[in-house]
């Protein structure tokens, strides 16, 4: 089972995704002869299960999720490690998964929004985004949920600023930062009074 | 104000279930048997003439199915432009991502791999970025006629308001105030990147889109493809936000249904973040010149714009700046200019005309509320819009409260003080600025189907692109046919499946479409009391095609905003520590989303004053900043708490007196920062975004 380093990866297929002041045509890149894709068997235990899968090294675990598992409630926003729609657990950490190589997971654990309510009980994370108005158009919420799920895992009462902190890498367009926080917060069972009483 | 029964409660979105479990399907999550992926090979310069494209070595990788350029697709944009004719591919390419060519292939890698193997010999061209320059002579020619792009009217001159003589009006002063502004080019950036899936079944044409407008998307596919509208089907399920830039087909639309047709195969074609930066258009960039007359005691006697706003090099806007009419005063002159330029394309985003006129209009008038020793607010009170233009009178007004009790919210009194007074390094100080919005109404339909378990099937056609426009027509529904809200079923976002909708454009949905449903509920109740209940197989069906107008009267929105900032005057650093935001947009349909607006409009103009620009490099005429960190886009931690207070004037108009709202809430957000901050620091920075380098040069 070979081990895709970071530097191999950008080296090869991977370079388009990186530098925002390049021009857009940038560097012609080696990428392997036609046909000749490396590929790689991993296993990785998603939401539970464990999966067995055979995939190209240069495919991102978040491609490998929507792709070919099936799991689109993870969001590609930039896929390029700016706006945090395509956050999951991996290992019980949240990390952006359009950065990480999907040969990177073999062996680990991923946890993705669609493992929140296994068993169709919704997490009272989803429960509060509902009754708050956590999504407006709903694109970033996913990766918000798995950022705010980290967070209570390790911390089941925080403040208001370690809420933003926890999540400040998951950008909401609409701009609901507002909701996502109250939301997080009445989750936590601490909700501040001023928060419960706005509409 | 009555109580209503569903309407003005607050509900949580009918939909918000699948939009927290990941099974809300958006278009890019949309995967059909044997579908090609495809991408967009995009210019690398501001300005260039194609010599030659040589695709041969990037036909001949494995898996590349088909290549379109200039050569092979002839394909017109209506859309793209509406003064000249826009391609699908252009020659010359006008700004650094002007599309060259598209691939479809067996996967994304490879379709992103043969771009880079296409061979392009550009011969590079002199660029323009800034309007004013793209008009003086000798200004490199970017669209045959000149860089002036035509008004309205066809002519080459500027878009141009009178009334009374504004000569007359700076005459009368007592005193005149002149001064100019400039907002910088930003990008919608809605979460949601570009994503298009385009499917043939014969002669007829299925688009997948991620669309502000179903129906607009349809006839514009049908318009520009030479294409039967009955042949083309539009599908847009649940989507990721536009603010204003998914308002049209796009050209990835048309590209994507080019490449089905030629390789017999349902096509994705998907951009990347910095396409989407680039490749779409954001917010125009403006320079303002102002003079405004007013008397001793703080009357405005003359208020004179001439704008320029710079188009990028197709005309897809309005290029407009707004923001003098929340004045009244008996002399006013508006002269806006638009100008092609080699910047990305400018169109609409949130408020188009809006945010960065307010900023203008509204950095002068608090200067000259300072100057004249009179408190900004009252200074408003004192001059704020009484009549449309002085002329016809609104169908509600609730502007001097917005004003008053948001004023009362925010504690201003206690709050706002002398220009720069204080001790630093962080210096605090309050600003406010006023605003209002085109509350249109206008065509559109409904359809409701009524069966005999007692479901209400509402059919709309909209899209819901966040504003919960879906929940917002279950709760007009529910209202006016008097039934429990869970007795409604809305079938949205499907050409195939809806009556024409005006499109989540210009704030019209509640007031154009909700309109339509309460007409075709109204309908099914005098069918219900005719007819009896739907039993068995039958169905009861209503439909209505209202196009309601305004009579002798102007209908708008209203609003005022408050910000306290903190200006760490060694860093130039800004935080907004307080802000309160009171509307009048009539009755509101659902305080629980409609408060969700407005804290996000609001966030999202915090954001435009202090970050965003999609900055250039002068020397290559190439953009710096394309993506969420270059544009600095608001984060948690920039947010502060937005209080929102409705004012919810009788409106005789609309669906049970709702106005307008989604663009409002962004439109007085950026002056009443910028009048915040030169509250703290007694300096006023007059180019957005308002960013640290420029705080430390007017207070060195």
């Amino acid at each position: 089972m070979s081990k895709i380093s970071r530097r191999r990866f950008f080296e090869g297929t991977g370079a388009g995704i990186v530098a925002t002041a390049v021009p857009l045509q940038g560097q012609e890149t080696k990428a392997p002869p036609p046909g000749t894709v490396p590929r790689t068997t991993i296993q990785v235990t998603v939401n539970g299960e464990r999966r067995k899968i055979e995939v190209e090294d240069r495919w991102t675990l978040v491609e490998v999720l929507r792709d070919h598992l099936g799991l689109t409630g993870s969001k590609i926003g930039c896929d390029r490690g700016e706006c945090g729609a395509c956050t999951v657990l991996l290992d019980g950490k949240p990390v952006y998964s359009c950065s990480q190589l999907a040969v990177w997971a073999d062996g680990r654990s991923v946890q993705t929004v669609e493992g929140l309510s296994p068993n169709g009980q919704l997490d009272p994370l989803q429960q509060a985004f509902i009754q708050h108005d956590g999504p407006q158009c709903g694109f970033c919420t996913s990766g918000q949920l798995m950022s705010a799920k980290a967070l209570l895992n390790r911390n089941p009462h925080p403040t208001l600023d370690e809420v933003r902190h926890a999540m400040t890498g998951n950008i909401c367009r609409c701009s609901n930062y507002n909701r996502y926080v109250e939301s997080v917060m009445a989750a936590a069972g601490t909700l501040s009074a001023s928060a419960r009483r706005k509409a | 104000m009555n109580t209503l029964n569903q309407v003005g409660h607050p509900s949580p979105r009918i939909d918000a279930q699948k939009r927290v479990t990941g099974t809300a399907t958006y278009t890019g999550d949309i995967r059909l048997p044997g579908m090609l992926y495809a991408r967009v090979l995009r210019s690398p310069h501001a300005h260039a003439r194609i010599r030659r494209i040589d695709v041969s070595r990037a036909q001949a990788l494995p898996g590349v199915k088909a290549i379109l350029t200039r050569e092979n697709c002839d394909v017109v944009w209506g859309s793209g432009d509406t003064r000249n004719k826009r391609y699908l591919f252009n020659n010359p390419v006008r700004f650094a991502g002007d599309a060259v060519a598209a691939v479809a292939a067996m996967d994304r890698h490879t379709a992103e791999e043969a771009t880079r193997l296409i061979e392009v010999d550009y011969g590079t061209l002199p660029f323009v970025l800034d309007p004013e320059d793209a008009l003086k002579p000798g200004a490199v020619e970017i669209q045959p006629g000149g860089n002036h792009s035509p008004n309205n009217q066809g002519a080459r001159q500027p878009e141009v308001y009178r009334r009374g003589n504004i000569e007359e009006g700076l005459r009368a002063a007592d005193q005149v105030f002149e001064d100019h502004y400039t907002s910088a080019h930003i990008n919608n950036a809605q979460l949601e990147p570009r994503v298009s899936i385009a499917q043939w079944e014969g002669d007829k044409l299925t688009v997948y889109a991620s669309t502000q407008g179903i129906s607009n998307c349809h006839t514009e596919i049908a318009r520009d493809l030479k294409l039967a509208p009955e042949n083309v089907r539009v599908i847009c399920q649940f989507m990721g936000g536009g603010f204003g830039n998914k308002n049209q087909c796009h050209d990835f639309d048309l590209m994507a249904a080019m490449l089905a047709k030629q390789t017999g195969a349902p096509v994705k074609l998907e951009f990347t973040r910095k396409e989407d930066f680039l490749a779409v258009h954001g917010r125009w960039p403006t320079k303002q010149y102002y003079k405004v007359g007013v008397k001793r005691d703080g009357t405005l006697t003359a208020i004179q714009l001439r704008g320029y706003s710079g188009m990028g090099p197709y005309r897809k806007g309005s290029g407009g700046i707004a923001g003098i009419e929340i004045y009244q005063c008996p002399h006013v002159e508006r002269s806006v200019t638009q100008a092609y330029t080699n910047m990305a394309v400018s169109a609409n985003l949130r408020g188009p005309d809006y945010p960065q006129g307010v900023f203008g209009i509204e950095s002068l008038m608090d200067d000259i509320a300072y100057s004249l020793n009179m408190d900004p607010v009252d200074f408003r009170l004192k001059n704020m819009t009484r009549k449309f233009n002085d002329q016809t009178p609104y169908t509600s007004i609730g502007l001097e409260d917005c004003i008053r009790r948001g004023a009362e919210a925010f504690e201003w009194k206690k709050r706002w003080h002398a220009p720069g007074v204080g001790f630093g390094p962080v210096k605090r100080g309050a600003g406010m600025a006023m605003g209002s919005f085109f509350s249109s109404l206008g065509r559109s339909s409904a359809v409701i189907d009524l069966d005999s378990r007692g479901m209400y099937h509402v059919h709309v056609g909209v899209t819901d692109i966040g504003t919960a426009a879906k929940t917002t027509m279950a709760l007009i529904a529910a209202e006016e046919l008097g039934v429990p809200l869970e007795k409604i079923d809305v079938i949205w976002g499907d050409t195939g499946r809806c009556p024409y909708s005006v499109g989540e454009s210009g704030s019209r949905t509640t007031t154009h479409t909700g309109y339509a449903v309460v007409q075709a509920a109204k309908d099914l109740k005098r069918q219900i009391a005719e007819k009896g209940l739907p039993q068995g197989d039958q169905m009861l069906t209503a439909a209505a095609n209202t196009n309601p107008t305004v009579q002798n009267a102007a209908r708008y929105s209203f609003v005022a905003h408050f910000a306290e900032v903190e200006v760490d005057i060694e860093l130039g650093h800004v935080k907004v520590v307080k802000y309160v935001a009171a509307h009048d947009s009539g009755r509101v349909v659902n305080p629980l989303t409609a408060t969700s607006q407005v804290k996000g409009g609001a966030i999202m103009g915090i954001g435009m004053a202090l970050h965003e620009e999609l900055l250039y490099d002068k020397q290559t005429g190439l953009p710096l900043t394309a993506g969420y960190y270059g544009a600095r886009v608001m984060t948690h931690l920039d947010a502060p708490e937005i209080e929102v207070h409705w004012i919810e004037t009788e409106d005789p108009y609309g669906p049970f007196g709702a106005k307008t709202l989604g663009e409002p809430t962004i439109i007085p957000s950026v002056a009443a920062v910028a009048n915040a901050i030169y509250n703290a620091i007694g300096k006023r920075v007059k180019d957005l975004p308002i960013t640290r380098d420029k705080i430390l040069a007017v207070l060195a």
